[in-house]
């Protein structure tokens, strides 16, 4: 009879649990993907990137070079942005390099502290903000 | 046994994380096309013709579909 009470809290705290997990990840994971998307697709980004291009490819233009390989190379300039997306892949697939750094236990314990002391003032300021 | 509250409160986030992700999908052509445009005219303005300036910005729509690629994997796992 205990042990199925002590089941059923358990159940309960675990879904409580979820539910909290869940209710900052329902904001917050949105508001992420939203901000990446915004920092390259949006107008003012192509405007931007469109100036910087641009002025690469006029420089080059001015300098001499033939349109076919002023194009080409401005394409390749360009090309920084399909390479970031392989960037993002990499990372998520976890395919990338891994560095690892030998700092012993107390080292990735202090380390450690660091991250989350960061991680502490980041979130502090930021509900200071808001 | 688990709270009624607590499994609304679960589905209600989950529909919200659903519903944002599918906002964003659908939005996400649209900013892309919108960004396309605005780069091109920057090149054209510089002087490339307006074919060359629409192959560069081809590169957005790599980038979109990496982008799309990656989130949905991501997703998955």
């Amino acid at each position: 009879m205990s042990e199925e009470k002590s089941e059923r809290k358990k159940g309960m705290g675990e879904a409580e649990e979820v539910r909290e997990i869940l209710g900052v990840v329902s904001t917050q994971i949105p508001a992420l993907i939203r901000g990446v998307v915004g920092a390259v697709f949006s107008e003012e980004a192509g405007k931007d990137m469109g100036r910087a291009a641009g002025a690469f490819y006029k420089e080059l233009r001015e300098s001499g070079m033939p349109e076919d390989v002023a194009v080409k190379m401005t394409q390749n300039y360009i090309g920084v942005f399909t390479s970031l997306g392989d960037m993002l892949k990499e990372a998520v697939s976890g395919k990338g390099k891994r560095v690892h750094i030998n700092v012993g236990k107390e080292g990735e314990e202090e380390i450690g502290e660091e991250i989350a002391r960061k991680i502490k003032e980041k979130i502090a300021e930021k509900t200071e903000r808001e | 046994m688990v709270k009624i509250q607590d499994l609304l409160s679960i589905a209600s986030s989950i529909v919200r994380i659903t519903g944002s992700l599918l906002i964003l999908w659908a939005t996400f052509g649209w900013k892309v096309r919108k960004t396309r445009r605005a780069f091109e005219r920057e090149l054209i303005r510089q002087g490339m013709s307006k074919e060359d300036a629409r192959e560069l910005s081809a590169h957005y729509k790599v980038l979109k579909d990496q982008l799309t690629s990656t989130l949905i994997q991501a997703l998955r796992r």
